[in-house]
C-alpha cells in the first residue's frame, strides 16, 4: 500500500509539475498591443520559426500596423494542405495562408482561395515569371513571399585532388566525364534527390527540362535521356544508391560529411554552405547540350483563403501588403534565404551580398511547376513521373519503359 | 445471479456511458467514412459540398486498378509475418521474463522502451539504421563480409525492411498481455507437472500453452486490427515505395487522400472502408471461434 | 548460478532490442556534418549539445502538456472503461454481446478517418485546439481496449465475493466501488499503462485537432525542427530522448501492477 501511495504521490506531484510547465509559457505567445481590431489567423508552413523568431514578430508587427492581433500557427509543409481544405469545408480558414507554391492551384480549383482582384491585392511589382504559379484561368490568386530554386553545389578542395576544372562543366557528357574523374580518384560523385515525393519530381525537373521535354509528354527520347543519365550514374557509382530515398536534407548531410563532389540543391541551403568544413561553390545546373537548365520555382505563396465573413478581406489585404513591402520582404527573405519575387529587391540582396547573383540569374530563368497552364494537371503528372524515376533507378523498370508507363497514367489522369 | 429486468436496466445504466461515447465519437467518423466512398469528390466538392452520389464507382476504381493487387497481397504478408513474430518473439521474452532473476522487471520494463517513442522517431532511427550508404546496419553486415544490402531503396527489400521495425515496435504489446496472461497460470499446475517429471519443454506445450489460447487469440486479434492501421512506420521509412514494392493499403489510402498535391478522397476512403472490412472479417471469425469453444 | 546467467541472457536480449534506442541517442549528440558519414560512427565523436540545448529551451512547455494529456486520458478512460468492464463481466445484460462486438469493430477504425470526423464536431462544440478536446479524443485510442482488458478481468473475480457483498445489503454499484474496484487494482493499473502511452505518442489527433493550439503535446513539438526545407536531426532525437524521459520513469514505477490484466476466462471459477 505504502509503494501505491508514493506512486500517487509522484504522479501527482508530475502533473502539477506538467501543469505548471504548460502553463508557463503562456506569457511567452500571448499576443501583444492589445489593439481591438479582432483576431487574425495567420497559418504558415514554417514551424521551425518559434514565437521569439525575427518571422512570428514581423507578423505581429503587421498586425499591430493593421490595428488588428495576429495569431500565427506554423504547420508541417506536407500537412498544410489537408489542414487548409479540411479548414476551409468548415469554413474555419485562417485569413492569411502562406503555402506552397504549387498547391495553389489545388486550393484555387476548390475554391478556397480570394483572386487578388477580389482583395484588390497589388502585384504590379512581382518577377511575372514567380507570379505564374500563382495564376490560373487568367486571374491570380496570391503573390510569392520569395523563390527559391536549384543549382549544383561542389566540393572545391575535392575537384581540385580529382583534377577536375569545374569551369569545363558545361553540359552533360563533361559533367559525367567530371564525376568518373572524381570516382578515379576515390570519393563520391554527386548526391540529389529522387524520393518518392513531390521533393523527387522538384529534383528531377531541371535535368527534365534540361533536356528539353516538356511535362506533356513524359516519354519522349529527351525525357528518356534525362533519366537515362540519372540511372547511369547509379550504374556506375558516380551517385549513390541513397538517393532513392534521400531528401533534399539528407542529401545536403551527405554533401556536407565532405566525401561527395556535387549536390543538387537549392537557395535555401546557403546557410548551411557557411558551416562547411571545406570551401564550396556553386555552378547553374547544365542543360543536355550546354547552357544552364531552367529549374523549377520553389517558395511559398501568400493567399487569403476565401471566407463568409467577407468584410475581413479588408484588413487580410493590409497585412499581407505589409508582409510584401519591399522592406519585409528583404528581412524575410535573407532569414529564409530565398530571393525576392521583386527585382528592386532582387538588386538590394545582391549589393549585400555579391554571390547571390548566381541565384538571382538562376531565379530569373526559372520556370513554375504548375505554369504552361498545367495547374491541377501537374499534380497528377508529378506523381507518375516521381514513381518513374524510382522505378527507373531502382532496377526494376529501363527509362523508356517506366516513362512510357508514367505517360500513360498521366494522360490518363489528365483527358 | 438471476437475470431480471431491472437487473438489465441496471446494468445498461453502467454501460450507458460508454455508449453514448461510441455513438458520438466512432459512428460519426464512421459514417464520414462510408459517405466520402460513395460520392465523386473533387477538391472543389469537398470544400463547397454537393459532391454527386457515385455508387459504388470507387471501389469499382480501386478494385481495377494496377496497385489493388499488390498492395493487398503486401498487406496479408505484412500482417501475416508482422504477427507471427511479434507474437512468438512476445511469447518467448515473456516465458523468458517469468523464470524470476535479479534485474527481471527492471528489464522487463525497459522493454517497452520503444513504446514510448513518437513514431516519427522510431521510424526514422531504422531509416537511418538502414540507410544503404551511412547506415550501421551495411556497415555490421561489412564486417562480417557480406555486401551492402538496399534496405529501403530496393524493391526486393522495402518490405522486409518495413516489417523488421514493425516487428521491433510491435513486440512490447505482445510481452505484456502475454506476461500477464502467464502470470494468471496457478504454480500449483507447475509444481504437479515437475511431481510427475515433465521437463521444461513438455511443461510449456502442455500446460503453458494451452491455457494461454484464450490470451494469445485476444492478443493475435488486437494484434492484426492494430497492425492493419499500420501506416506510419512505412509512410515515414519507405513512402510505400519503391515502386508501390511496400505499399499496404493503410498507406494506399493515405496516399490517395493526403499523399500528394491532390487528394482524391473517395478512392482513398474507398480503400480504407476496405481495411475496414478485413478487420471485421477477422474480428467476426475470432467470435465464432470463441462461441464454439465455450459450447 | 542459472539465475545469474539468466541475468545477462536478459541485459543481452534487453541491449539488442534497444539499439536502436541507442542509436537515437548517438544521433541526438551528432553533428550535421558527421549525420551521413560513412561508415557510420558507433559513438558520436565531436559530440555536439546543440541539440539538447535548443530542447531545453523550447521543448519543457510541450512535455508539460504532453504529460497533462496522457494523465487526464488514464482519467477519462478509467472512469468509462470500468463501470462498462465490470457490467459485460459480472452483470451481463442483454445486448451486451452485440456492444463487446461494436467495441471491437471501433478499434477498426484508422486514426486519420476518427481525426477528421472529429475535426468537424469539435469546431461546433467549441473544443477544437484545446487540451479537452485532445484528451477526449486520445480516449478514443483506449476505451475499447480497455473495456476489454477490465471485462476478461473482472469476469474472473469468485462470485463469492460479490455474493458477500449482496449478502451484506449492498447495492450493485456500492459492490462496484467498494468490493470490485479495489480488487482491480492490478487491471487498472494496466488499462492506465496502455492509455498514458498511446496518449503521449499519439500524433495524428494533435496535429488534426490541436494543430493550432496555445498547448501543444510533445509530438507536435518536435515539429518545430522540421522545417518546410531543413530538419534538424540531432534536435529531434534529443526531443525523443528527453521526452522518454519522465515516460520511462512512470513504467518502470508502474510495472510491478501490470499483472493479471488480461485472463479472458483462464481461471475458471
Amino acid at each position: 500500500m505504502k509503494t501505491w501511495r508514493a506512486v500517487g504521490a509522484a504522479l501527482a506531484a508530475i502533473a502539477i509539475a506538467g501543469g505548471a510547465a504548460a502553463c508557463s509559457d503562456d506569457d511567452g505567445d500571448s499576443p501583444q498591443a492589445g489593439s481591438g481590431g479582432g483576431t487574425y489567423a495567420i497559418w504558415d508552413p514554417y514551424p521551425q520559426f518559434d514565437d521569439d523568431s525575427a518571422w512570428v514578430k514581423l507578423l505581429e508587427s503587421c498586425g499591430t500596423t493593421a490595428g488588428v492581433t495576429v495569431e500565427r500557427t506554423g504547420y508541417d509543409t506536407t500537412d498544410l494542405t489537408n489542414k487548409a481544405l479540411l479548414a476551409a469545408q468548415q469554413d474555419n480558414s485562417p485569413d492569411v495562408l502562406i503555402i506552397d507554391n504549387p498547391v495553389i492551384s489545388t486550393l484555387a480549383e476548390a475554391g478556397a482561395l480570394t483572386t487578388t482582384e477580389e482583395t484588390k491585392l497589388d502585384t504590379s511589382a512581382m518577377e511575372p515569371n514567380l507570379l505564374g504559379a500563382g495564376q490560373s484561368g487568367g486571374k491570380t490568386y496570391g503573390v510569392p513571399i520569395g523563390a527559391n530554386t536549384l543549382a549544383l553545389y561542389y566540393n572545391k578542395d575535392l575537384l581540385t585532388k580529382a583534377g577536375v576544372d569545374v569551369a569545363s562543366v558545361k553540359d552533360w557528357p563533361s559533367l559525367t566525364a567530371a564525376l568518373s574523374k572524381v570516382k578515379a580518384a576515390g570519393k563520391k560523385g554527386i548526391t540529389f534527390s529522387a524520393i518518392g515525393t513531390e521533393e523527387g519530381s522538384f529534383q528531377f525537373l531541371p535535368w527534365f527540362w534540361g533536356s528539353g521535354a516538356q511535362l506533356t509528354a513524359l516519354d519522349s527520347p529527351q525525357a528518356v535521356s534525362a533519366l537515362a543519365l540519372w540511372t547511369d550514374w547509379l550504374k556506375q557509382g558516380y551517385a549513390p544508391n541513397s538517393v532513392i530515398n534521400n531528401t533534399q536534407t539528407t542529401s545536403w548531410q551527405e554533401f556536407a560529411s565532405g566525401d561527395y563532389a556535387f549536390s543538387e540543391n537549392g537557395t535555401w541551403q546557403l546557410a548551411n554552405a557557411e558551416k562547411l568544413d571545406f570551401e564550396y561553390g556553386i555552378i547553374p545546373i547544365p542543360a543536355s547540350s550546354g547552357g544552364t537548365a531552367p529549374a523549377p520555382t520553389g517558395g511559398e505563396f501568400v493567399s487569403i483563403p476565401a471566407q463568409s465573413k467577407t468584410d475581413r478581406y479588408a484588413t487580410s489585404q493590409k497585412l499581407v501588403a505589409c508582409l510584401t513591402n519591399a522592406d519585409n520582404l528583404l528581412a524575410t527573405d535573407t532569414t529564409l534565404s530565398y530571393i525576392a519575387p521583386v527585382a528592386a529587391v532582387q538588386d538590394k540582396q545582391i549589393a549585400t551580398d555579391a554571390k547571390l547573383k548566381v541565384w538571382v540569374d538562376a531565379v530569373k530563368a526559372a520556370k513554375g511547376r504548375t505554369g504552361d497552364n498545367l495547374g491541377t494537371k501537374y499534380p497528377k503528372i508529378s506523381e507518375p513521373l516521381w514513381t518513374a524515376t524510382q522505378a527507373a533507378l531502382s532496377g526494376s523498370k529501363t527509362p523508356q519503359e517506366a516513362l512510357s508507363a508514367a505517360q500513360t497514367t498521366a494522360a490518363s489522369a489528365t483527358k | 445471479m438471476r437475470r431480471s429486468k431491472t437487473g438489465d436496466w441496471a446494468a445498461w445504466a453502467f454501460l450507458a456511458p460508454v455508449t453514448l461515447y461510441l455513438a458520438a465519437f466512432y459512428a460519426y467518423p464512421l459514417y464520414r467514412n462510408v459517405e466520402l466512398s460513395l460520392r465523386n469528390y473533387t477538391v472543389r466538392s469537398f470544400v463547397q459540398g454537393g459532391a454527386p452520389f457515385a455508387g459504388l464507382d470507387n471501389y469499382r476504381k480501386i478494385l481495377s486498378d494496377p496497385t489493388f493487387g499488390p498492395a493487398l497481397l503486401h498487406t496479408v504478408v505484412f500482417t501475416g509475418a508482422s504477427l507471427a513474430f511479434q507474437f512468438g518473439i512476445g511469447l518467448a521474452l515473456a516465458v523468458f521474463f517469468h523464470q524470476h532473476f535479479p534485474l527481471s522487471r527492471t528489464l522487463r520494463a525497459l522493454f517497452l522502451v520503444p513504446w514510448l517513442l513518437p513514431l516519427i522517431v522510431s521510424a526514422s532511427t531504422w531509416s537511418w539504421m538502414l540507410n544503404s550508404d551511412a547506415g550501421v546496419v551495411n556497415a555490421a553486415l561489412g564486417a562480417v563480409g557480406v555486401g551492402p544490402v538496399n534496405w529501403l531503396t530496393s524493391p526486393d527489400w522495402s518490405l522486409v525492411s518495413v516489417i523488421i521495425a514493425n516487428i521491433w515496435i510491435g513486440i512490447p504489446f505482445n510481452l505484456v498481455v502475454l506476461y500477464s496472461g502467464l502470470q494468471a497460470i496457478p504454480t500449483t499446475m507447475y509444481e504437479a507437472a515437475s511431481l510427475d517429471g515433465a521437463t521444461g519443454w513438455q511443461r510449456f506445450w502442455r500446460i503453458t500453452f494451452p491455457l494461454l489460447r484464450p490470451v494469445s487469440a485476444i492478443t493475435l486479434l488486437l494484434g492484426l486490427i492494430y497492425t492493419l492501421k499500420v501506416f506510419d512506420i512505412i509512410w515515414i521509412m519507405t513512402r510505400g515505395g519503391p515502386t508501390d514494392s511496400s505499399t499496404t493499403f493503410a498507406t494506399w489510402s493515405y496516399r490517395l487522400g493526403f499523399g500528394n498535391l491532390l487528394p482524391s478522397f473517395g478512392p482513398g476512403a474507398a480503400v480504407g472502408n476496405l481495411l475496414i472490412v478485413m478487420a471485421l472479417v477477422f474480428g467476426l471469425v475470432y467470435i465464432r471461434l470463441q462461441r464454439r469453444q465455450r459450447a | 548460478m542459472t539465475r545469474l546467467l539468466r541475468t545477462v541472457a536478459g541485459v543481452v536480449l534487453t541491449a539488442f532490442m534497444l539499439f536502436p534506442v541507442y542509436w537515437m541517442i548517438n544521433v541526438s549528440f551528432t553533428r550535421d556534418r558527421d549525420m551521413r558519414a560513412d561508415p557510420p560512427h558507433l559513438f558520436p565523436v565531436n559530440g555536439t549539445l546543440e541539440g539538447y540545448r535548443a530542447v531545453l529551451d523550447q521543448q519543457l512547455p510541450y512535455l508539460g502538456t504532453s504529460l497533462l494529456v496522457g494523465l487526464g486520458t488514464v482519467a477519462l478512460t478509467v472512469t468509462l472503461a470500468a463501470p462498462a468492464g465490470y457490467a459485460l463481466a459480472k452483470l451481463r445484460p442483454v445486448g451486451g454481446g452485440v456492444l463487446s462486438f461494436v467495441l471491437l469493430i471501433a478499434q477498426m477504425i484508422p486514426g486519420i478517418i476518427m481525426a477528421m470526423g472529429f475535426y468537424a464536431i469539435y469546431l461546433n462544440l467549441g473544443v477544437l485546439n484545446s487540451i479537452p478536446g485532445l484528451i477526449l479524443a486520445d480516449s478514443t485510442i483506449a476505451v475499447p481496449f480497455g473495456v476489454l482488458i477490465f471485462t476478461a478481468f473482472m469476469s474472473g473475480i469468485p462470485e463469492e465475493l460479490m455474493q458477500a457483498a449482496v449478502v451484506d445489503g449492498a447495492g450493485r454499484l456500492r459492490t462496484f466501488w467498494s468490493v470490485v474496484l479495489p480488487v482491480s487494482r492490478n487491471s487498472i493499473v494496466t488499462v492506465s499503462l496502455f492509455a498514458f502511452l498511446w496518449a503521449w505518442s499519439d500524433f495524428i489527433f494533435a496535429s488534426t485537432l490541436d494543430g493550432g493550439g496555445d498547448h501543444q503535446p510533445i509530438t507536435l513539438g518536435i515539429y518545430q525542427y522540421i522545417g518546410n526545407n531543413n530538419q534538424q536531426w540531432n534536435a529531434i532525437m534529443a526531443t525523443a530522448v528527453v521526452a522518454s524521459v519522465p515516460a520511462t520513469i512512470l513504467l518502470v514505477l508502474a510495472q510491478r501492477y501490470v499483472a493479471a490484466g488480461v485472463t479472458a476466462g483462464a481461471v475458471k471459477d
